[in-house]
């Protein structure tokens, strides 16, 4: 004969069993297993629900009102359809890893051309295709400021700081985002002066995120949003290319 | 969750914080009989009730409005309760006394047998009770409180094991283990337990 363990038991005494019928059956024939069945049955008497005390409700009420703070309701968050956002990731990521092998795709053949003919001057090879503001262009511009370049060094620093943070921005990245913002405009105006279009639109966009840094994000969603912003739009490789470029003028200059 | 219950949520994000009476007096009751299935005892019963509503409350801005404040209230009851029993296990000195240390009043020594239970049945009465406490005790916090429920409150198992967020044969098998450790702590004293 095949005994049944004490779970099915417990399980049988609890009517959580899914073989009740055969169990029932079983123990009309087997003394062992109706003894141990008659056991548990026993504990779960003993077990069995006391009566609880009720509550003394103003006593706790009292006790719990003074704890209370006053409340403000929490801003709502922006309607964005929760089936969208895998489908958005992915073709975001998707646009992001084409940037990339398209960015290296040229920078390689740059430098296979460059190598196999030495003669052919590489400031004359374009990065193209960035971020959709056209070439970014390695030839050197007529106002080719030192101060560009520490001006877009210490932009990349504040954005890959808060890119890599969680968290409303601390103050002090938001000072820097506010002075970053006037020398920006500077910038900006002078590279549209010049007829450097591609990089005054680069200039444009990070004064677009800087502007949301200084105006102070009220929420951490509020900037995740700049974050991922940020990302999809390539701003920091567009800034990196320009610095780069920037560093080349200085070098050609020297 | 019923109009009167929205309102009063509307209300107290309002700033007024007198609202969340409406709420407490629904539930509290409720909530409190949970935490003494779990803590099983009136003051951390109502020490987790209070812990429970206190943090019910500030976190009632990020309340989603389509779900029920009952559940809710009840998971977050819970969660309380259990801690409390894992803070009071790490505590040694919180543990209750013990039967030896607090011998009964002599006026309840004088009592008619056919009215009153004799001292001898108020002892053994009190011996009993305090082996089922101790009993209880001796299980984890998430067998008393799947047993406990699923036992005593005839919860649902499936309820149970979402609020405590574990699968559902997970709180069935604390469930049997719970079983099965008290019928073993009972044996030694088997026929003394009427």
């Amino acid at each position: 004969m095949t005994h049944f363990s004490e779970e099915d038991l417990i399980a049988y005494q609890l009517h959580e069993s899914s073989d009740e019928a055969a169990i029932k059956r079983h123990l009309d024939e087997c003394s062992d297993c109706a003894a141990v069945s008659d056991s548990i049955a026993e504990t779960l008497r003993v077990f069995s629900s006391e009566p609880v005390p009720p509550p003394d409700l103003d006593r706790n009420w009292q006790r719990l009102r003074g704890n209370l703070s006053v409340l403000t309701p929490a801003p709502r968050r922006a309607r964005f359809p929760r089936f969208l956002l895998w489908p958005t990731a992915g073709l975001a990521a998707a646009a992001l890893l084409l940037f990339a092998f398209v960015g290296i795709h040229i920078t390689h053949n740059g430098d296979r051309i460059a190598d196999l003919l030495p003669s052919l001057d590489r400031l004359n090879h374009t990065n193209t295709a960035i971020n959709g503001h056209g070439p970014l262009t390695t030839e050197p511009t007529a106002a080719a400021d030192p101060g560009m370049a520490n001006h877009l060094d210490a932009a990349e620093r504040l954005l890959t700081e808060v890119n890599h943070t969680s968290g409303p921005l601390d103050p002090a990245d938001r000072a820097q985002a506010r002075q970053l913002l006037l020398s920006n405009a500077v910038y900006t105006r002078t590279a549209r002066d010049h007829g450097n279009l591609a990089q005054a639109a680069v200039l444009d966009d990070l004064g677009r995120v800087l502007t949301t840094l200084d105006n102070e994000p009220p929420s951490p969603h509020k900037t995740l949003q700049v974050r991922l912003e940020m990302n999809t739009s390539g701003l920091l490789l567009d800034i990196r290319i320009l610095r780069q470029n920037d560093e080349r003028q200085n070098e050609n200059r020297q | 969750m019923n109009k009167a219950e929205a309102d009063a949520i509307e209300q107290i994000l309002a700033g007024n914080r007198d609202a969340y009476r409406v709420l407490m007096d629904r539930h509290f009751s409720a909530v409190h009989r949970i935490a003494f299935r779990i803590t099983g005892n009136q003051a951390d019963a109502e020490e987790a009730a209070q812990e429970a509503f206190l943090r019910a409350y500030n976190k009632l801005p990020g309340f989603r409005r389509d779900a029920s404040f009952s559940t809710w209230i009840t998971r977050i009851a819970m969660n309380t309760a259990i801690n409390l029993v894992e803070r009071r296990n790490r505590d040694l000195s919180q543990h209750g006394p013990r039967i030896a240390d607090n011998p009964s009043a002599p006026d309840q020594t004088v009592q008619m047998a056919d009215v009153y239970p004799g001292p001898e049945r108020q002892l053994l009465d009190r011996e009993a009770a305090t082996l089922r406490a101790e009993a209880l005790a001796a299980l984890t916090p998430m067998e008393r409180t799947a047993f406990t429920l699923r036992h005593m409150e005839d919860l649902p198992i499936a309820e149970i094991a979402a609020a405590l967020n574990v699968p559902a044969n997970s709180a069935k098998q604390a469930v049997f283990r719970a079983v099965g450790k008290l019928r073993r702590s009972l044996a030694p004293l088997a026929g003394g337990l009427q």
